[in-house]
């Protein structure tokens, strides 16, 4: 099956010189959650946009569901819910619906059909014959959910589609993006919530100063980076050769590698000890370790800070 | 196709949401209640229902005279005072927003991000614009349809011309509001360049006219002169020839007025002329909203004998053959010119040539505007418009959002 998304060397520089990207290459995988991950200008939203014909690419290769990006009838079958967007606040949500519905050429009764599945999905029934200017930030998100979702699109773009939106409201988004996935649907998350994309991400790109500086499954991305914690408490004891913590919670070991081994020892000297364990897990590397760990490679790689537009880079 | 009526839908739900669209609706309303208002008896004008009259002796019911006026009033008065005028700056202000806030962040990408081509957004959120206008001038046009059969018995349907008319002129400002809109997203700042586009048009314009017409009023008066000179010359160089000394004299002397004018009409026309050039130039790129307006005037008294000019200015009821046998040029330059007139006589004389010289101007001027075939006061309009247009949709093409 053909990548849902293989971009190819992307570059794109404003006027006046500024340079968004710098030769982005990805693919996403079909039926698969992708997150693009990045600090704030690091030029995630415009990759996204060249995506969606908004910006246009000062050099680009690739496809889109199998066709040349920027082909304009392939995007019937993408449904994208813009950073910071803006419905016209005169509409209601289900006028709103229905103009964005018939911009994707959908007919009257498959729309009507449609407007009210997804306001169910995304809990707005009983607001739709409101006013969209009248709505939370969270609402609108629902509903910018909604007109992304509307057309039944096989891809999906969300940029930053939890910005605004309270802890109830991110759960609920969360569950809906495993609940496209199950359904077979790509999506193409844009974020950095880094928290809550952990849980739902399969590949992952860090996008640090319009280059990509990691890309790859978490799993592959963390297999490395395995490690033991055992926590304790009631004992005071001298390590060495180990990284002790102190805090409120005990002392907390921490032992890098997979083999379940390497705690063994710990374990039964604090126990020789007397001390009581208070929690002994295996963890992998959090996402934002993975980011962290790509701005330092993006650093060594530039010499520059990365994150956020300097000079003429944005 | 579905997606341009979601566009043209969209652009409704916008121009309902505005308080100025209700503003200028409730306006128009009002306007043509006080045009149906007027109405004509066998004493003359009442206005206001009847709570006020004017008699008069030739305006009176069943008359051509209130014909001519009451269409006149709806395409001199209301379409160029208020539609076109007062209207369209209110239109201008509800409209303005429009490409503003469609290309403002967070709105555009939800646009540019389907299907549809961009070109095609453009030109029907453009559309969407001119529908504003088309509104209000078509329940506007209803009313003053009404009204003029029911006042006059003037069931004219050239009235509902004013529709396409006054979306064109609309169109012309609504172009240079868009670019504008499209370059700099502000609302305000297209806004005024419209304005002070519509203005500037307006300032070349009337300066052409005016220009235009002492042009016509000098070479008029340059030619009688001219002919004056050439008469008195001749009388002089025969009173010469035949030794007449006291009446080569006498010519000399008369000779002297009409050679003054004569040198000081081709110095003026010396000056003018560039002036006229160069206006006549800038004339030709911009587009003719006035003219565009002027032709509803002109179907309206199309096959009228009189017209609403002819009221204005008193001619209507003046009588024909005493205006004909009137020739103030020939009584202060041609063979009326008495020598034993008095300087206060004379200059009487002067000032009612001058006048005829003018209202003869102001009539050629009508002429030479009623034979500007339509289609090129529309076309010369229209391509402006699609320069313009072309220019702001080749920028929205290329530009990132």
């Amino acid at each position: 099956m053909p990548a849902a998304i293989q971009i190819n060397d992307v570059h794109k520089t404003f006027r006046r010189g500024v340079k968004a990207l710098r030769g982005v290459s990805m693919q996403v995988d079909p039926g698969q959650v992708f997150c693009l991950l990045g600090p704030n200008g690091a030029g995630k939203s415009t990759l996204v946009k060249i995506l969606m014909t908004v910006i246009h690419a000062s050099k680009i290769s690739g496809t889109v569901l199998g066709k040349p990006i920027g082909h304009k009838p392939t995007l019937k079958r993408v449904g994208y819910l813009p950073e910071r967007h803006r419905f016209p606040k005169y509409m209601t949500a289900e006028q709103a619906l229905h103009f964005y519905g018939g911009l994707v050429c959908m007919r009257r009764k498959h729309r009507l059909l449609r407007i009210q599945q997804m306001l169910d999905l995304v809990g707005m029934s009983s607001w739709r014959k409101h006013k969209v200017g009248t709505f939370s930030k969270g609402m609108q998100q629902r509903v910018g959910l909604a007109q992304a979702l509307l057309h039944d699109p096989e891809l999906l773009l969300l940029d930053e589609p939890t910005d605004g939106v309270d802890p109830v409201g991110r759960r609920a988004i969360r569950d809906l993006i495993l609940h496209l996935r199950s359904e077979g649907r790509t999506i193409l998350i844009n974020s950095h919530i880094l928290a809550e994309l952990e849980s739902i991400c399969d590949q992952l790109a860090v996008v640090v100063k319009g280059r990509v500086s990691l890309e790859g499954t978490v799993e592959d991305l963390t297999r490395g980076e395995r490690r033991w914690i055992v926590q304790y408490r009631n004992v005071d004891l001298e390590w060495e050769d180990v990284a002790a913590e102190s805090g409120p919670a005990g002392v907390r070991i921490t032992l890098p590698g997979e083999d379940a081994g390497l705690a063994q020892p710990i374990i039964d000297r604090i126990r020789a000890a007397g001390g009581t364990i208070t929690k002994v897990s295996q963890e992998r590397e959090s996402l934002e370790d993975l980011f962290m760990r790509a701005l330092e490679l993006a650093e060594d790689r530039d010499g520059a800070t990365p994150g956020a537009a300097q000079g003429r880079d944005a | 196709m579905i997606a341009v009526l979601a566009i043209l839908r969209e652009s409704w739900l916008y121009l309902r949401s505005e308080m100025l669209f209700k503003v200028v609706m409730g306006l128009n309303v009002l306007v043509i209640v006080a045009y149906a208002s007027i109405s004509f008896d066998d004493t003359g004008i009442s206005l206001f229902f009847g709570l006020t009259h004017v008699d008069s002796e030739y305006v009176r019911g069943g008359t051509q005279f209130a014909r001519t006026l009451y269409l006149g009033i709806y395409s001199a008065v209301i379409v160029n005072f208020w539609l076109a005028w007062a209207a369209s700056i209110l239109a201008l202000i509800s409209t303005s927003s429009i490409f503003p806030s469609f290309l403002s962040e967070g709105s555009v990408e939800l646009m540019l991000s389907r299907p549809t081509r961009r070109t095609t957004i453009f030109m029907t959120k453009y559309a969407g614009g001119l529908i504003f206008v088309m509104l209000q001038v078509g329940v506007f046009t209803l009313g003053a349809f009404l009204a003029a059969g029911w006042r006059v018995g003037e069931w004219d349907a050239t009235i509902f011309l004013a529709i396409p008319l006054i979306t064109l002129f609309y169109s012309y400002l609504f172009c240079i509001n868009v670019f504008v809109g499209v370059i700099t997203r502000s609302t305000l700042v297209a806004l005024l360049a419209t304005l002070l586009f519509w203005f500037g048009t307006f300032g070349i314009r009337t300066a052409d006219d005016l220009v235009n017409h002492y042009v016509i009023v000098t070479e008029s008066i340059e030619a009688r002169t001219a002919t004056r000179v050439a008469q008195l010359q001749k009388e002089h160089d025969d009173a010469v020839a035949a030794g007449d000394e006291k009446e080569a004299k006498n010519v000399a002397y008369w000779l002297t007025s009409p050679k003054e004018e004569h040198e000081q009409a081709q110095t003026t026309l010396g000056q003018l002329r560039p002036w006229a050039a160069m206006l006549s130039t800038l004339r030709v790129i911009m587009p003719e909203t006035a003219r565009t307006l002027g032709l509803l005037h002109r179907s309206l008294e199309r096959d009228m004998d009189m017209t609403f000019q002819d009221l204005r200015s008193g001619r209507a009821f003046e009588d024909p053959e005493e205006a004909a046998g009137q020739d103030e040029f020939d009584a202060y330059w041609g063979s009326g010119q008495n020598q034993t007139d008095t300087d206060d006589e004379r200059r009487r004389k002067r000032q009612r040539a001058f006048n005829q010289a003018e209202r003869e101007a102001a009539e050629t001027m009508i002429e030479r505007e009623n034979a500007i075939p339509a289609w090129r006061i529309i076309g010369k309009s229209l391509l402006f418009e699609a320069l313009v247009l072309g220019l702001a949709i080749w920028i929205f093409r290329r530009r990132d959002f």
